[in-house]
Parts: C-alpha cells; sequence; structure tokens
C-alpha cells in the first residue's frame, strides 16, 4: 500500500511546477509537445486551481497557428529543403481544415463530395502507412503520416478552385491537373523522406501519393 | 519482446504456464481458501449471524471480481500474444527493399520474353512493383468509369475496381499457384504474385492507351501484342521451371487465357461509352438517347388520351 501511496504523490508534486513555468514561456514557443512529461500531470493539477492558472484555449487544444503556417510554406514551396522535424508533433487540425476546404470547393462547383473525399482519403492514409512502415528502416505512426498527407492537399484545393470557373476537361486542364498532382506528390515524399531518412527512394514513395492524389483529381475533374 | 523478428520461437508458444485451466483452478483455489481464513477471523469479532451474512456476501463478491480480474488478463495476454505472431507485418518487410533502378528495370523486362527455356528463369521476389501495378490499375480503372460515366447500381466505383484488380491479382495468383502445385513447378506463392504482378504493366499501358483514343482496331491490336508480349514473357518463365509436356500446357495454358481474358474484360466492361459513340459517328442512325426520348412521347400521348376519354365518360 505504501508504494501505491507514493507513486500518486510524486506526479503531483511534480504538477505544482509547471504553471509557473508555462505561464514565463512565450506563446509562439514550442507548446504541447507529447514528448514532454509535465502535460499529463499540469491537467491533474488544473482540476482545483483557479481560473487565471489556466493556459489558453488554442494553447490546450494543441493548435499551434505559428507551427501550421510553417508547416504550410514546406509545402507551397516545393524546392524548399525540407526540415525532418517539423514531423515530430501530430497536428490534425490544419489537413482538417484542409480537407473541409476541398469539400468546400467541391461544393462551390455543384458537387457534393464529402463522403468520397472522407472514405479515399481514410484509405489513402492506412495504405500509406502500411506501405511506409513495409519500407523504412525506422517505423512511423498514423498520426504522422496522415498529418503529412492532408497538408499536402493544400495544392489540390487550388486545382478544385480553378475548376470552379474553368471546366478542367481540355488540354489545358489535363497539363495542369499533372502539374498540380506532381508538386503534391513531390512535397508528401519530399518530407517523408527527410522525416524517415530513407534516401534514394524518393520517386519509391512520391509514385503512391501520385496515386492518391491523382484520384482526388479525379474527383474535381469529373 | 521479438516483435521485430519473422522467426517463429516455438519455445514462447509452448509456455502455458498461469495460462491452463488446471493454473485458473489452483488459483481459484487458493484465493477462496484466503477468504474464507480471514471470513472467518471476522466472522469471530463482529455478531455471528449478521457477520457471516455479510463476510459470505463480500467473500463472493470480491472472489468473483479478482476471478474475473485473472480471467481478463490472461485472456488479454494470450490474444496480443497470437496477435503479435500472426498480424506481423514485418513479415513482408523483405519484399519492399527494392531502388527505383531496380524497378524501372524489372517493368521493362516483364515486357521481353525470354527465350532460354531449358534453365530455370529467374524470378524476383518482390512485392513493391506488383502492388503498384494493381494500385495504378485500379487508377486507370476508376479514369475510365469517370470518363464514359458508368454508373454501378449496386457498390461503388472505387470498391469494383480495387474488387476486380486485387481480386484478379490475388485469385489467379492462388489458383496457378495450385495448378503449379498439382503440376509440379518449382514457383513460390510470392514468385507468382510477383510474376503475375508485373504482368499487368501491358494491361496498364493498353489500357491507359485505349481509353484515350477510341477506336476498336488500335485496342485489337495493342491486346495482341503489348498483352501478348507480356504473356509470353510469364509462359515462358513457367515454362522453363517445369516439366513434361503436358503439364507446360495445362499450366501456360491457363495462364495465357486468363490474361488475356482479362485485359478483354477489362476493356469492354468499363468503358461503355466507346460503342455508342462508334455509332453516332458512323451513320445517319438516330444517337440512342433522342431513340429512347422519341419513345416516351407516344406512350404518354396514349395515356393522356385513355385518361382523357376516362373523365370524358365519367362526366
Amino acid at each position: 500500500f505504501c508504494r501505491l501511496y507514493g507513486g500518486y504523490e510524486y506526479p503531483q508534486q511534480a504538477g505544482f511546477v509547471p504553471p509557473d513555468m508555462m505561464q514565463q514561456q512565450p506563446y509562439t514557443g514550442q507548446i504541447y509537445q507529447p514528448t514532454q512529461g509535465y502535460t499529463p500531470a499540469s491537467a491533474q493539477s488544473f482540476y482545483g486551481s483557479n481560473f487565471e492558472d489556466e493556459p489558453p484555449l488554442l494553447e490546450e487544444l494543441g493548435i499551434n497557428f505559428d507551427h501550421i503556417w510553417q508547416k504550410t510554406l514546406t509545402v507551397l514551396h516545393p524546392l524548399k529543403v525540407a526540415d525532418g522535424s517539423i514531423m515530430n508533433e501530430t497536428d490534425l487540425a490544419g489537413p482538417m481544415v484542409f480537407c473541409l476546404a476541398f469539400g468546400a470547393t467541391l461544393l462551390l462547383a455543384g458537387k457534393i463530395q464529402f463522403g468520397s473525399v472522407y472514405g479515399i482519403s481514410a484509405i489513402g492514409c492506412l495504405a500509406m502507412f502500411c506501405l511506409l512502415n513495409l519500407m523504412s528502416v525506422t517505423g512511423v505512426s498514423f498520426g504522422c503520416v496522415a498529418s503529412v498527407l492532408g497538408y499536402c492537399l493544400l495544392p489540390m484545393i487550388l486545382l478544385s478552385s480553378f475548376a470552379i470557373l474553368f471546366s478542367l476537361q481540355g488540354m489545358l486542364g489535363i497539363i495542369l491537373t499533372a502539374g498540380i498532382i506532381g508538386w503534391c506528390s513531390f512535397s508528401a515524399s519530399k518530407i517523408f523522406i527527410s522525416a524517415l531518412a530513407m534516401e534514394g527512394q524518393q520517386l519509391l514513395v512520391a509514385y503512391p501519393c501520385a496515386l492518391l492524389y491523382g484520384v482526388f483529381a479525379l474527383i474535381s475533374v469529373f | 519482446q521479438g516483435g521485430g523478428s519473422a522467426v517463429i520461437d516455438m519455445e514462447n508458444m509452448d509456455d502455458t504456464s498461469g495460462s491452463s485451466f488446471e493454473d485458473m483452478g489452483e488459483m481459484h483455489q487458493r484465493m477462496k481458501e484466503e477468504e474464507e481464513e480471514e471470513a472467518e477471523g471476522e466472522a469471530g469479532a463482529g455478531e455471528e449471524e449478521d457477520g457471516e451474512f455479510l463476510g459470505m456476501k463480500g467473500l463472493r463478491g470480491q472472489l468473483g471480481r479478482q476471478v474475473a480480474d485473472q480471467m481478463w488478463q490472461v485472456g488479454k495476454r494470450q490474444a496480443s500474444r497470437a496477435f503479435s505472431l500472426y498480424a506481423n507485418i514485418d513479415i513482408l518487410r523483405p519484399y519492399f527493399d527494392v531502388e527505383p533502378v531496380q524497378v524501372r528495370a524489372r517493368l521493362l523486362e516483364s515486357m521481353i520474353p525470354v527465350k532460354m527455356i531449358n534453365f530455370p528463369q529467374k524470378i524476383a521476389g518482390e512485392l513493391y512493383g506488383p502492388l503498384m501495378l494493381v494500385f495504378t490499375l485500379v487508377a486507370i480503372l476508376l479514369h475510365g468509369m469517370k470518363t464514359s460515366d458508368t454508373i454501378i447500381r449496386e457498390g461503388t466505383l472505387m470498391g469494383t475496381a480495387i474488387g476486380t484488380c486485387f481480386g484478379y491479382w490475388l485469385g489467379v495468383s492462388s489458383f496457378m499457384y495450385f495448378l503449379a502445385y498439382l503440376c509440379n513447378a518449382q514457383i513460390t506463392m510470392v514468385q507468382m504474385l510477383s510474376l503475375l504482378g508485373y504482368g499487368l504493366f501491358g494491361h496498364c499501358v493498353t489500357l491507359f492507351v485505349t481509353y484515350n483514343i477510341h477506336f476498336h482496331s488500335l485496342f485489337y491490336i495493342f491486346w495482341l501484342v503489348v498483352g501478348g508480349l507480356s504473356t509470353l514473357r510469364m509462359v515462358a518463365v513457367l515454362v522453363s521451371r517445369t516439366v513434361g509436356h503436358t503439364q507446360r500446357l495445362i499450366l501456360c495454358g491457363t495462364l495465357a487465357a486468363l490474361h488475356m481474358l482479362f485485359l478483354l474484360y477489362l476493356h469492354f466492361a468499363y468503358h461503355k461509352v466507346v460503342e455508342g459513340i462508334l455509332d453516332t459517328l458512323e451513320g445517319p442512325n438516330m444517337p440512342p438517347f433522342q431513340r429512347v426520348a422519341r419513345d416516351i412521347p407516344v406512350v404518354s400521348n396514349a395515356v393522356l388520351n385513355t385518361t382523357a376519354k376516362a373523365i370524358a365518360l365519367t362526366l
């Protein structure tokens, strides 16, 4: 019995330290890193504390706009070298926003395809997760795969917004679609390669990504 | 825990300590005896009847909970052991270790029939290339169905495409492996999957071209040349690994028939508009849609006339 009480005491003691530390850190710093051990204890210690000690809502939810913006810029500049450590925090807020924006632009073009977008992204993430786990030396988590694929969907939103005004079924549409698919898959494979340290296999990772984004493009075009 | 190895450790499989019924029975007995001792001690302190009653009830509840807990832990341990043994995806890991150069070389080789059939030809036991080719075929089928506005009544476009392609790859590979086992051919399941998967490269090329350029004669030329080349390659490899004329004939005939017929099926089943467009472009015939639209006014006029007569009669 003594050992049990000792075990429960310890995180509560540690939990009284973080509120002061977190208030002193600037907001745009590293927040809600899953690797930090403070967060579960701090959630316990906040249970009885007063209102001023609670962290801001976005910080508690783990939505950091600065990081989302940085990752978006990494996707939009295909020739910029990706930093492998940006994918350490699994952030699904950005991809969720991008999927909804994609569905919204399709809606503006008269296609109600939210179900297809959801189904294809779920199946695609699962397939990429299995494939990357088989191909890489270190494993990869499902959240990381979903996060990367979601961020790289951004150029596809440009394609579907173009499809609102102009039809994509001519020669110009084919060239534009091919270019956007190449852009998306190049960015996704670049981030995967740098995060999983798989040099020399960028083409092998880019091809399945291109197939997945090709299916999204099919929904936009037809 | 050894979850990363592809080798099955039989020692751990035979370890049943703490998980068999005899051990459970023993634990149950031991716990019951402990509880009985405690209950006896408690019953002696308070009122006899009530104390015993409470003690027995508390004993049963607590014992039941502990037994349930034990059974849950035992079951969980067994399930996780079985899961880590059978659902170990690491078994497939060596088959995905490829370089882009190798994949490209194998793709090109799949269209070149080998000449030397007296010596068993080497088959690369790799699954990345075939898997990607199957997914490419799915994408091409989807593209063909979308451009021709094919409507699938019971199911979805994606489900049909995936089911067809994966069903062909896995089903025909298993069937050919079974036939190869009957005909004493030297080929493993992974090699069969790999061979058939790379054979789909010809299908992908043919369908990609003919779904976009609609000429029947062009399709038949591609079917014979491209489909024929990839079939010849697979047939040559199988012949080099089989002994005996009858066995060779059975194996190669079946594979050739299935492979070529599959390409024929894919072209005609998933791109129906081809026929309609060609008919309308050829002569002064009425387009099919107009023909259907023309029938309806006749029917509706007849209906209108009969209802008007019926109303006139009743009035």
